[in-house]
C-alpha cells in the first residue's frame, strides 16, 4: 500500500465543553445534548448514536434545562432568564422569551406537553402556554423563599414537585397553591452541612416523589402526606440529577462523584404484590460530576463536567445481543473540525467561537475549496453534493446551476462524502458505516458499490463505534479510497478481494516479515491502521505525506477542573 | 482398677470446633458445634462445654436444630447416618441410617417429615443435593433410604447452599455460577458471573450464599470481598443485583439477621461486617478478632451472632456487636515450632498458638487456658509477608521462669533474633517479661534449656546456636542500689571447633552439660565450664540428645540423622550400645527412667520405649500413626494408674502425647473413648438446674410448704441416710493425719457405722439409738436441702466426705415413711 510520512499534529488544543443536560425524546428516539457553553447537539439513537444536529451556543445564553414539547419541539431555558425555542428544520434559533424571574434554573413540560413550567432565581414557578408558533405565559405558582432547581409534573398533569433549597413543595395545578412542603434533612454524614439542596425531583404516578440532594441521598417522600418513607445515603458527595422510566419501574441518578447509579422497582417475594425500590447496580463511567441523566426504555444516558455522553443500555431490557447493546461513549463531534489546505499546507481548526489557521511546509500556493462536511466539490469544479439533514443527497452541476441527480436515499444520516478527482465518483459513508460509490456522470452505483453491497461489509467493520467524519483519494492511485473515523484510519483498494467475515480485517500495518505469496494471499481491500488515536482528521498533502491530527483525551482531561477526590483502597 | 486392654492411639486435645457453622438453641441459651466424632453443646454465657453428643463413628459434618422441635437436634456424619438428639439431657434420640457418606445437613421448617443433605453418589467429587425422607417409627434405629435428588453438580461445602424464603427455593453457588431451585415450580435458574481471565473479572467465584429470610433477596459472597445481594431471580432476564464491597480479600461467609434487615460478612480481615438496610454506605464493624473469620451463624431469638475462626474459636457476639463469649479450643492454625511442653505450674500442655503467642491448655478440660503474647507487636495479616517467629521456648526453674525466642528472616543475612526471659508473678498469675535480649547470638538458636536440677543455687540457662556457640545465662542482681532488681547475662560462651552447635542438656542434677557440635558430643562441667570430655561416632549430625534419669542418669543419648541411635556410659565414657533407628522424637519420662523414641519409616511412625541401661526395649507399637510425628511429650498423671502388665507400665505414672505433621495431637489409651467421657458427662448433668419459669415459682412454693411440714416433724432429729458404699469413707478415716482426727470413741462409732450400713439401701432401723449432739448441728443446716429423692442420692455422694451420721428415732422413722409413701413422680415427669 505504500509508505507514507506522516505530519503527526497533536497541538488542535480542543476542549469540548461539559454536557450540562440531556432530553430523550421517545417519539422520534432522538435525543438532545446541551453544554455548558450553550452548544445543543441532537442525536438520533436509532440512526447508530449519531450526531445529525448541531445548534451553536454563546456563553452568554448557557442552558440550565431543556426540554422537549407537543412532541418534536425543543425548548431551553437558561441563566440569562430566557426560554428558547430551537427550529429543527432551519437549525437556528426560533425565539427567546424572557421569563422575567431572574435566571432560570429548571424547566419541565407537562405530560401533555402543552404547557411549560419553569422554575426561578426568585422562586418562582411559571407556567406557560404552548402555542403553534410560540409560548404565553399563563400564571405565576406561589412564590417560595428560594430559588427552584428542580421540577417534576405528576403524571396526570394535576399536580407538580419543585426542588429547592432545604426543601421540597408539592402544588396543585388547578390551584397553583403549595399543598404541602417536605424539610430535607440537612445532616451529611452525621455532619451538619449549612445547606441542602434538591438537585432534581421525580414525581411517580403513585404520588411518591423522589429527591436527590446535596448531601448524597436519595429520598421517597409520600406527598399526599408529606413525609419521608425512605431513605438511601449513596454518595458521599452531591447527587446531581435524576431520571425515571417511562413505565416507573426504575430510575437512574448521577452524582458528583462520577458514579451512576441504577435504582429498580423489584417485588419482595415472589407471590406478594408489595413491591420495593432497591439500589442495584452502579456504574463508573465518569470521572467528574454527572450533571444530567436521561432514562430511554432501553439504555441509562448520562453526560457531566468530563465531556462525554455516555449511553449504558440495560441488558434485560435488550431484545437481541448485538452490537448495538454496547456502551458507547461519546467524545468528539461527529463533524470535521479541521480543514486542510492541500498545497499551501496549512491545517483550519474550528473551535467553538475563534478558528485556528496552522503552517505546515513552506509551499506557496492558493487555497482549496473544501465543504464543512456535508457538501462536497469535485475537483473539477462540475459538480456539487450536498446532503441535507434528511439523508438524501442531491448532486448539482455548477456549471448549470442546476440539480444533475439524487442519489437513492438511504435510511441513515450521511456523516461524510467527497467526490474522487478523475472519474467523478461520489463516495458518501453513512452512519451505519455502510460506505457507498456512486457515479455521478453515470447517476448509479459503481460497480465495486454493488459488488461490496451484495456481499455485504465485514461484521467488525459494522461494529465500529464513531462514524467516518473525512473522506480522500490519492491524486496518483485512482483505485484508493482513504477514509477515517475516531480511532482507524483505512485505505480501500479497490482493486483487492473483499474480506469476508471469516478472514482478518485488522491485519498488521505495515506488514510485517512474511512472504509475499502468504501477504497476497491474505491480502484484502481494506488497509486499516489504528495508531492513531484519537484521530480527528487525517488527508494527504502530496503523493507521500500524511497529516494526522489527533486529540489525545489525557490533555482533554488535563484542562478539566480537578474531580472529587475520593480514596482508593491500597493507596 | 483398670480393665487390661490393648494400648490404642486415640485422638485428643479436641478436634476442630470450626468444621462447620455452631447452631445457636432455640433460646439462646446453649451452642451447639461440631467436633470430630462428636457435637459439642456450650453454654453461651460460662462458656463451658455442657454435654458431649458422642455417637458418630465418622466425622459429623452437619448439625440443625429440629425444625418441629427445638429441644432436639439433628446431626448427619460422614458414617452415612442423621442422628436425633436430646440436647437438654444429651440422650440420643434416634438414629436413621442413610446409607451414603453425608457431607452436610439442612433443616427446612416447611418439609415436615424429610431433611436435606449433601451427598456424594458415583464420582468422587460430584456432589448433589437430596432430600431425605425421614419415616416415623417408634424404634430407635431407623432405614431412610427414601432420598429424592434436587440439585446436582454442587459444591461441597455447606456454605454454598442456603434456603430462603420458608422454604420455597434453594440456592447453590459453585465456581462461577448461581442455581436457584424453585420447589414449587420445579425450575432452576443459573446465572453466571463473567470468569474472563482478564484482571478485572478474575476473582468473581462464589465463596459463600445466604438467603434472606422474609424476601425474596439472596446475597453471595465472592472470592475479590464483593458481596452481591440478587433480586428478582425469577426471571433469567430481568434479575438484578447490588454489590457490597468493603472485604479486600475473599468473603469467607455470611448471614441474614433474624429479622432480615442486616447482613453480617467475615473473612481474613478478621472484623465482623453488619451492613445495615443492606446499604453500602450504612455499616459497622467489630474489628480485631484475632484470626480469619470461617463461619457466621445467628441465633434464632436474634440476639447473639457468632463467629468461627481458623484459630479453631468461637466467639460469641451480642446483638450490639459487642464480643460476650469466647469459646476456644486447641490452636492449631500454624505449624509448631516450640515443640510440645508442659507447663510445670498448671500442668497445662504449652505450645504455638496464635500468632506471636504462647498457648496454655488444658488437657483435662480441652481448652485453652490462656494465651501469652511473647512478640507483642500487632500481626498483620497478608499473605506473601515474612512474620516474627516464635521459635523456641522452654520452662525452667519449676515454671518460675520462662525462655522464648523469635526469629525472623527475610533475606539470608539479614536475621534479626531476640531472646525474652519471663519471671513468674505469683500475684498476677502469670508471665512478666524480665529480660530482653536482643541478638544472644548471631545465627539462628538450635536449642534452650534450662539446668533444672533441684539444687542449683542459681537459674542456668543454655543456648546452643548454629554461630558454633553455646552460651550460659545465669540470672544476676540488675544494676539498682536496693538489689531487687533481677536480670539474666551472659556468664560463659563455649565453642568446640567451631562446629555448629546444635543441642544442648542438662543432666539431672545439674552438674553436667552436653552441648552436641554437629557429629561430636561434648560434656562440660556445669561448676568451672571445663571440657570434660567428648564423645564422637561419626554417625551423622547429631539430633536430639538426652540425658538417662534417675537410676540411668549415668547415660547420656543420642540420635543421629543417620539413623544412629546411642548410648554412652559417663563413668566409662564409652558407648555402652548403639542401635540402629531413625529417631524422629525422643523423649524422657520426667517420672522414671523410660525414654519414648518415635521412629520413622516410609509406612509409619513407630513408637519405641526403653531404659538407657537396656538396649531392649520394653514396650514397642509400630504404625501408631501414618504421618510424621513431629513432636511428643510425656505429662505426669495427676493419679497413678495401675496397670499390671509389664509391657504398659510405662504408662503408669506418665502420659504420652504425641503431635503428628497434620497437627493432630494424640495419646495411648486403654480406655474406649465412651468410658472415658462418661463420668464427666454424668457429673454435668447432676448439675444441671432446672430453669426459672413462672411455673416454677409455684412448685416451688409448693415444695417449701412440704419442707417446713417436714422440718416440724424432724425438729431435732436426725434422718439417718442408708449409705451405699462405704470405703471411701474408711480411706477418708484412714488418709487423715491423726492430729485432725476427732476422738476415737466418736470415730469408733461411725466406722461401725459406716461399716453396718454398707450393703443394705434401707436398714435406718438397725441403726442404734444413741445421738451425737454435736452433729446435729452439723445436720440442720443440711436440712434446708429441698427434694427429698434427691436428697438420698446426694448424700450417698457427698455426705460421706464430710463424715455425718445421720440417725433417727422410731416415730420419726414413721413419719418419714409416710412422706416417702406419697408419690413425688411427677416433680420427676416435669
Amino acid at each position: 500500500m505504500g509508505e507514507f510520512k506522516v505530519h503527526r499534529v497533536r497541538f488542535f488544543n480542543y476542549v469540548p465543553s461539559g454536557i450540562r443536560c440531556v432530553a430523550y425524546n421517545n417519539q422520534s428516539n432522538r435525543l438532545a445534548v446541551s453544554r455548558t457553553d450553550g452548544t445543543v447537539e441532537v442525536y438520533n439513537l436509532s440512526a447508530n448514536y449519531f450526531q445529525e444536529k448541531f445548534f451553536p451556543g454563546h456563553e452568554s445564553r448557557a442552558t440550565e434545562a431543556l426540554c422537549w414539547a407537543e412532541g418534536q419541539r425543543l425548548f431551553s431555558a437558561g441563566l440569562n432568564g430566557e426560554i428558547m425555542e430551537y427550529d429543527l428544520q432551519a437549525l437556528n434559533i426560533k425565539y427567546a422569551v424572557d421569563a422575567f424571574g431572574g435566571p432560570i434554573w429548571s424547566m419541565a413540560a407537562s405530560p401533555s406537553g402543552s404547557q411549560l413550567l419553569v422554575g426561578c432565581e426568585d422562586g418562582s414557578v411559571k407556567l406557560f402556554q404552548i402555542t403553534p408558533d410560540k409560548i404565553q405565559f399563563e400564571r405565576n405558582f406561589d412564590r417560595q423563599k428560594s430559588r427552584i432547581l428542580s421540577l417534576s409534573w405528576h403524571p396526570s398533569g394535576t399536580h407538580i414537585a419543585a426542588g429547592s433549597i432545604d426543601y421540597i413543595s408539592v402544588f396543585d395545578v388547578k390551584s397553583g397553591s403549595a399543598i404541602h412542603k417536605m424539610i430535607v434533612d440537612r445532616q451529611h454524614m452525621g455532619v451538619s452541612k449549612r445547606k441542602c439542596i434538591v438537585w432534581g425531583v421525580a414525581f411517580l404516578s403513585d404520588g411518591t416523589v423522589i429527591s436527590v440532594d446535596s448531601a448524597g441521598k436519595v429520598q421517597f417522600w409520600d406527598s399526599a402526606t408529606g413525609t419521608l418513607v425512605k431513605s438511601h445515603l449513596i454518595a458521599n458527595a452531591d447527587v446531581q440529577s435524576i431520571a425515571v422510566a417511562e413505565q416507573e419501574d426504575s430510575f437512574v441518578v448521577g452524582t458528583a462523584e462520577g458514579t451512576v447509579f441504577h435504582f429498580q422497582l423489584v417485588p419482595v417475594t415472589s407471590n406478594s404484590s408489595e413491591k420495593q425500590w432497591v439500589r442495584t447496580k452502579p456504574f463508573q463511567h465518569h470521572t467528574h460530576d454527572v450533571r444530567t441523566v436521561a432514562h430511554s426504555p432501553t439504555a441509562l444516558i448520562s453526560g457531566g463536567t468530563d465531556t462525554h455522553l455516555v449511553i449504558r443500555p440495560l441488558m434485560e431490557k435488550v431484545e437481541v445481543k448485538n452490537y448495538d447493546a454496547a456502551l458507547r461513549k461519546i467524545t468528539f463531534p461527529h463533524r470535521r473540525l479541521i480543514s486542510c489546505s492541500k498545497k499551501r499546507q496549512l491545517l483550519l481548526f474550528q473551535f467553538a467561537h475563534h478558528l485556528e489557521l496552522w503552517r505546515l511546509g513552506s509551499t506557496v500556493a492558493t487555497g482549496t475549496v473544501e465543504a464543512m462536511c456535508l457538501l462536497a466539490v469535485s475537483s473539477d469544479g462540475n459538480w456539487l453534493a450536498a446532503s441535507g439533514t434528511s439523508a438524501g443527497v442531491h448532486v448539482y452541476n455548477v456549471k448549470q446551476l442546476k440539480l444533475h441527480c439524487t442519489v437513492p436515499a438511504y435510511n441513515f444520516p450521511v456523516t461524510a462524502m467527497a467526490i474522487a478527482p478523475n472519474t467523478n465518483n461520489l463516495v458518501i459513508a453513512h452512519s451505519d458505516q455502510q460506505v457507498f460509490e456512486y457515479s455521478i456522470p453515470d447517476k448509479q452505483y459503481t460497480d465495486w458499490s454493488r459488488t461490496v453491497q451484495k456481499q455485504g461489509f465485514h461484521h467488525l467493520w459494522l461494529q465500529r463505534d464513531t462514524p467516518i467524519t473525512h473522506i480522500s483519494f490519492h491524486p496518483k492511485r485512482p483505485m484508493h479510497i482513504l477514509l477515517h473515523d475516531a480511532y482507524m484510519f483505512c485505505i480501500i483498494d479497490k482493486s483487492l478481494p473483499l474480506p469476508n467475515d471469516k478472514t482478518l480485517l485488522y491485519n498488521p500495518f505495515p506488514p510485517t516479515n512474511e512472504s509475499d505469496v502468504i501477504r497476497r494471499r491474505t491480502a484484502h481491500a481494506f488497509k486499516i491502521s489504528k495508531i492513531y488515536k484519537p484521530l480527528l482528521f487525517m488527508d494527504l498533502l502530496d503523493e507521500r505525506t500524511l497529516v494526522a491530527v489527533e486529540r489525545p483525551l489525557d490533555d482533554i482531561i488535563a484542562q478539566l477542573p480537578p474531580p472529587i477526590k475520593k480514596k482508593k483502597f491500597g493507596t | 482398677m483398670v480393665e487390661e486392654e490393648n494400648i490404642r492411639v486415640v485422638r485428643c486435645g479436641g478436634s476442630e470446633l470450626n468444621f462447620r457453622r455452631a447452631v445457636f438453641s432455640a433460646d439462646s441459651k446453649y451452642i451447639f458445634c461440631v467436633s470430630g466424632d462428636f457435637v459439642k453443646v456450650y453454654s453461651t454465657v460460662t462458656e463451658e462445654c455442657v454435654h458431649i453428643l458422642h455417637g458418630h463413628r465418622n466425622l459429623v459434618t452437619g448439625i440443625q436444630l429440629n425444625p418441629n422441635n427445638h429441644l432436639q437436634l439433628y446431626s448427619c456424619s460422614l458414617d452415612g447416618t442423621i442422628k436425633l438428639w436430646d440436647y437438654i439431657d444429651g440422650i440420643l434420640i434416634k438414629t436413621f441410617t442413610v446409607g451414603c457418606k453425608l457431607h452436610a445437613l439442612f433443616t427446612v421448617a416447611q418439609a415436615e417429615d424429610s431433611v436435606f443433605a449433601i451427598v456424594n453418589k458415583e464420582k468422587p467429587d460430584i456432589f448433589q443435593l437430596v432430600s431425605v425422607k425421614l419415616p416415623k417409627s417408634s424404634s430407635q434405629e431407623v432405614e431412610a433410604k427414601e432420598l429424592s435428588f434436587v440439585l446436582d453438580y454442587i459444591n461441597q461445602s455447606p456454605k454454598c447452599i442456603a434456603f430462603g424464603n420458608e422454604g420455597v427455593y434453594v440456592a447453590a453457588v459453585r465456581e462461577f455460577y448461581l442455581s436457584v431451585y424453585f420447589f414449587k415450580k420445579k425450575t432452576t435458574s443459573r446465572f453466571t458471573l463473567s470468569s474472563s481471565r482478564n484482571k478485572k473479572h478474575a476473582k468473581n467465584n462464589f465463596t459463600c450464599v445466604a438467603c434472606h429470610p422474609t424476601e425474596d433477596c439472596i446475597a453471595s459472597g465472592h472470592m475479590d470481598g464483593k458481596i452481591r445481594l440478587w433480586r428478582n431471580f425469577y426471571d433469567d432476564k430481568k434479575y438484578t443485583y447490588t454489590c457490597l464491597h468493603w472485604h479486600h480479600d475473599m468473603v469467607m461467609d455470611l448471614a441474614f439477621s433474624v429479622t432480615g434487615t442486616s447482613l453480617l460478612s467475615g473473612g481474613r480481615e478478621s472484623v465482623l461486617v453488619e451492613w445495615r438496610d443492606a446499604t453500602e454506605k450504612n455499616k459497622e464493624f467489630l474489628p480485631r478478632l484475632g484470626a480469619t473469620i470461617e463461619h457466621i451463624s445467628v441465633s434464632p431469638a436474634g440476639d447473639l451472632f457468632c463467629t468461627s475462626h481458623s484459630d479453631n474459636k468461637i466467639i460469641i457476639i451480642h446483638r450490639n456487636l459487642e464480643a460476650s463469649a469466647v469459646i476456644q479450643g486447641l490452636v492449631k492454625d500454624r505449624s509448631i515450632f516450640t515443640g510440645l511442653m508442659i507447663d510445670p505450674r498448671t500442668k497445662a500442655l504449652v505450645l504455638n498458638g496464635k500468632p506471636g503467642h504462647l498457648q496454655f491448655y488444658s488437657l483435662q478440660s480441652d481448652k485453652q487456658l490462656y494465651n501469652l503474647d511473647i512478640i507483642q507487636q500487632e500481626y498483620i495479616n497478608d499473605y506473601g509477608l515474612i512474620q516474627i517467629e516464635l521459635t523456641k521456648a522452654a520452662f525452667g526453674c519449676f515454671g518460675n521462669w520462662l525462655a522464648t525466642v523469635e526469629q525472623r528472616q527475610e533475606k539470608e543475612t539479614e536475621l534479626e533474633l531476640q531472646m525474652k526471659l519471663w519471671m513468674y508473678n505469683k500475684k498476677t498469675q502469670g508471665f512478666i517479661l524480665n529480660t530482653k535480649i536482643n541478638m544472644p547470638h548471631e545465627d539462628c538458636i538450635t536449642a534452650l534449656c534450662f539446668c533444672n536440677a533441684e539444687k542449683s543455687e542459681q537459674p542456668t540457662l543454655v543456648t546452643a546456636s548454629k554461630d558454633g556457640y553455646f552460651k550460659v545465662w545465669i540470672l544476676t542482681d540488675d544494676s539498682d542500689i536496693y538489689k531487687k532488681a533481677v536480670g539474666w547475662t551472659c556468664d560463659f560462651v563455649g565453642s568446640y571447633h567451631k562446629y555448629q552447635a546444635t543441642n544442648c542438656c542438662f543432666s539431672e542434677d545439674g552438674s553436667l552439660l552436653a552441648v552436641s557440635f554437629e557429629e561430636i558430643v561434648t560434656i562440660w562441667d556445669s561448676i568451672t565450664w571445663e571440657l570434660k570430655c567428648t564423645f564422637c561416632q561419626r554417625a551423622g549430625k547429631i539430633r536430639h540428645l538426652c540425658f538417662g534419669r534417675l537410676t540411668c542418669s549415668k547415660y547420656l543419648l543420642g540420635a543421629t540423622e543417620n539413623g544412629i541411635l546411642c548410648c554412652w556410659n559417663l563413668l566409662s565414657c564409652a558407648l555402652e550400645w548403639n542401635a540402629k533407628l531413625n529417631v524422629r522424637v525422643m523423649e524422657p519420662d520426667p517420672n522414671s527412667e523410660n525414654i519414648a523414641a518415635i521412629s520413622q519409616s516410609s509406612v509409619g511412625s513407630d513408637l519405641f520405649v526403653f531404659k538407657p541401661s537396656e538396649p531392649r526395649p520394653l514396650y514397642i507399637q509400630k504404625g501408631i500413626s501414618r504421618e510424621e510425628v513431629q513432636w511428643g511429650v510425656f505429662v505426669p498423671r495427676d493419679v497413678p494408674e495401675s496397670f499390671t502388665s509389664e509391657a504398659y507400665q510405662w504408662l503408669n505414672r506418665s502420659q504420652f502425647y504425641f503431635l503428628t505433621k497434620s497437627q493432630s495431637l494424640l495419646t495411648f489409651s486403654t480406655k474406649s473413648p465412651e468410658e472415658k467421657l462418661t463420668p464427666t458427662s454424668k457429673q454435668l448433668l447432676a448439675e444441671e438446674s432446672l430453669p426459672t419459669t413462672p411455673f416454677y415459682f409455684i412448685l416451688g412454693k409448693h415444695r417449701q410448704l412440704q419442707d417446713e411440714k417436714l422440718n416440724e416433724t424432724l425438729e431435732n432429729e436426725l434422718v439417718q441416710l442408708p449409705l451405699t458404699e462405704n470405703i471411701p469413707a474408711v480411706s477418708e478415716l484412714l488418709h487423715t493425719p491423726a492430729h485432725v482426727l476427732p476422738s476415737a470413741a466418736f470415730l469408733c462409732s461411725m466406722f461401725v457405722n459406716s461399716l453396718l450400713l454398707s450393703t443394705e439401701t434401707k436398714s435406718a432401723k438397725e441403726i442404734p439409738e444413741d445421738v451425737d449432739m454435736e452433729e446435729e448441728k452439723e445436720s440442720e443446716d443440711s436440712d434446708e436441702e429441698n427434694d427429698f429423692i434427691e436428697k438420698v442420692q446426694d448424700t450417698n455422694n457427698t455426705g460421706l466426705g464430710e463424715d455425718i451420721i445421720h440417725q433417727l428415732s422410731k416415730s420419726e422413722e414413721k413419719e418419714l415413711r409416710k412422706f416417702r409413701k406419697i408419690d413425688y413422680s411427677w416433680i420427676a415427669a416435669l
